[in-house]
């Protein structure tokens, strides 16, 4: 119940933080990828619908579009690999950079494409190279660190 | 120890199908959205307590600026009616803002060329007692104010907002008008509602002198309306439209060949933020022993206090309300837009400001030009940077034809147009040009929006 509660209260959180990472002047990147990476390589499986929910609402305070388009935006990536994580070695620092590039393209992507048929357009549509670039580059560095904080590390599947 | 559970994540499948439905049914999930996004903002709120006091002077509007809002209002009313027409004697402009496009079930009424085809007036059935079915903006013709329990109203009471049938409706009547061809005499014509894959909102479905209309090899001609007397009896001298020819052009041995004429309104719905009914003496016997007429829409402000959200630097704020307000209402300060704002649960409430929208605005325009009329348009955001912001203009509004289609948009102060029931005409965006490179493209100086700042949030009355 404590882990689900700190989800909820600090996991929106860092949509925020991320954008405050890029105030600060440090390089922008998509912390969608960080947050997707997480679910589909490392987070309990049964846990994985709530703990998206959760990270949607972050996604929610910085987007115009409305929740359930965050849902589907984070969730359709981490729904492509989330099945393959049994044969996927998600330790191995190459798999993480590639998928990470490649959710760095497909969250803007998906946001453009539902937000058109959807009629809910939305200023995260727009793909950034440096952004895509920073991206394979952060997100599994920070990842690892990411995977040791709460609440994050209290939703780690114990493999 | 090898995991051995299904790989298939049902619970991830079913959260997407759920999140499907949410989108299909939003009315239905938008309390739960408001409690979960709401959620999400307490700890910023806490947070925000930090952050001071709210300030108002930093967006305080010039005594010029404040002035402008009167100007607008003072031109959209000098060129909303034609210069000199003798159909107008007798009778009195009553001026309407447009609050929305008519709809369908969940879908907006689309009529000929793809077009919306009814509008929403800010008015009442009631309020518009003793008008003319007619409604114009200028010299055009824009449609025919319906009468409540009957035809496309057949829903409507004559407490609701007035529904406006615009010409390229399916059920609108055939018009007899003239086309205006240089140095001939004008040719008659039947004109009606195009089908809705047509490539214009109107077609000509009958000519006068067919040989004549088969010849036809320029398109951009005016198309005017002929006197007829009917239920909706309409006056002559008012523009439809432009034509726009289907066929083949002239070749070297041969002559043009023309398939189809469809005339191209000049008024286009979504950029449409007023309009003009005429009250004569003679009342509607369906409208007697209602209310008259009473002033356009209050919209009553509520005090808010708006936060930035840290590290939403892309237009995002965090709005503290004492009120609820609307979904889509104008956050304003000092006659400024701000943004649009999300209400949610708990007190709390998210604004994108205009900069950081990407949604399709009503917008109007008023020229520096003192001579020229506001030009009402439809835009979209497609790039912030800093305090510029880039405009795709996607429609304008023309209600004078002289041979050209086409305005030249010039500087100018860009407005809210009717951007909804509490998003109204007339509040202040910013300074605008034309983009120097790209003509179709308008540069607004938006100043930023830094909080804390106690701003208003606009609601209509009738909506509490």
């Amino acid at each position: 119940m404590k882990r689900w509660l700190l989800w909820f209260l600090l996991a929106p959180q860092t949509f925020l933080l991320a954008g405050l990472w890029h105030d600060v002047g440090l390089p922008a990147f998509e912390i969608g990828a960080l947050a997707c990476l997480h679910l589909a390589l490392f987070a309990e499986r049964r846990s994985v619908p709530w703990l998206l929910l959760g990270l949607a609402m972050g996604r929610a305070l910085v987007d115009d579009a409305s929740l359930p388009i965050h849902l589907l935006v984070l969730g359709i990536p981490v729904a492509v690999l989330l099945p393959l994580r049994t044969v996927l070695p998600g330790a191995w620092l190459p798999l993480q950079v590639a998928v990470a590039l490649l959710y760095a393209v497909a969250i803007p992507k998906l946001s453009l494409l539902l937000g058109v048929v959807f009629a809910q357009p939305t200023a995260a549509g727009r793909l950034d190279g440096g952004v895509v670039a920073w991206s394979a580059v952060l997100v599994p560095a920070l990842l690892v660190g990411l995977r040791r904080l709460p609440p994050w590390a209290a939703f780690e599947e114990v493999r | 120890m090898r995991d051995r559970r299904p790989a298939f994540p049902v619970g991830l499948y079913g959260m997407l199908l759920f999140a499907l439905c949410w989108l299909v049914l939003p009315v239905v999930f938008a309390p739960l959205e408001g409690v979960l996004v709401g959620a999400g903002t307490l700890v910023v709120r806490a947070a925000a307590v930090l952050a001071g006091t709210p300030v108002e002077a930093a967006v305080a509007a010039t005594p010029a600026e404040r002035g402008l809002v009167v100007d607008l209002a003072a031109r959209l009313q000098a060129h909303a009616v034609p210069a000199s027409a003798d159909w107008t004697n007798g009778t009195a402009p009553v001026h309407c803002a447009v609050i929305a496009l008519g709809r369908r079930g969940a879908r907006e009424a689309i009529g000929g060329g793809g077009e919306p085809c009814e509008i929403l007036l800010d008015h009442t059935y009631a309020e518009l007692v003793g008008c003319r079915t007619l409604v114009t903006k200028g010299n055009v013709l824009v449609g025919w104010l319906q009468r409540p329990g009957s035809g496309i109203a057949a829903d409507d009471t004559l407490d609701d907002f007035a529904r406006v049938m615009l010409v390229n409706h399916p059920q609108a009547p055939a018009l007899h008008a003239e086309l205006h061809e240089p140095a001939a005499t004008p040719l008659r014509l039947v004109v009606r509602a195009a089908k809705v894959a047509d490539p214009a909102s109107l077609r000509v479905d009958l000519w006068h002198d067919p040989w004549r209309a088969s010849r036809l090899d320029r398109a951009g001609l005016p198309v005017f309306t002929r006197a007829a007397i009917g239920e909706q009896s309409t006056p002559a001298g008012l523009l439809l439209g432009t034509t726009r020819i289907w066929g083949y052009a002239a070749d070297r041995d041969g002559e043009p060949f023309t398939l189809g004429v469809f005339v191209l309104p000049t008024v286009s719905a979504r950029a449409l933020s007023h309009v003009v009914l005429w009250r004569g003496a003679a009342i509607d016997p369906a409208l007697a022993g209602a209310r008259p007429a009473a002033a356009a829409r209050t919209l009553v402000p509520s005090r808010a206090v708006l936060h930035d959200l840290p590290g939403a630097t892309h237009g995002r704020h965090l709005l503290v309300t004492t009120a609820t307000p609307m979904a889509g209402a104008a956050a304003v300060a000092d006659g400024r837009l701000l943004g649009l704002v999300r209400p949610l649960a708990f007190g709390s409430a998210l604004m994108t400001t205009f900069a950081a929208s990407r949604q399709r605005w009503s917008l109007v325009l008023l020229p520096d030009a003192a001579a020229e009329p506001p030009l009402e348009l439809q835009a979209e955001v497609v790039a912030d940077d800093g305090d510029a912001v880039r405009l795709r203009v996607l429609a304008h509004i023309v209600t004078e034809v002289d041979g050209a289609r086409q305005v030249r948009i010039g500087a100018g102060w860009l407005f809210t147009g009717t951007n909804g029931l509490a998003c109204p005409s007339g509040l202040r965006i910013g300074r605008c040009e034309p983009d120097p490179v790209d003509p179709r493209f308008l540069l607004v100086s938006v100043p930023r929006v830094r909080g804390p700042l106690a701003v208003d949030v606009l609601a209509s009355a009738e909506a509490r």
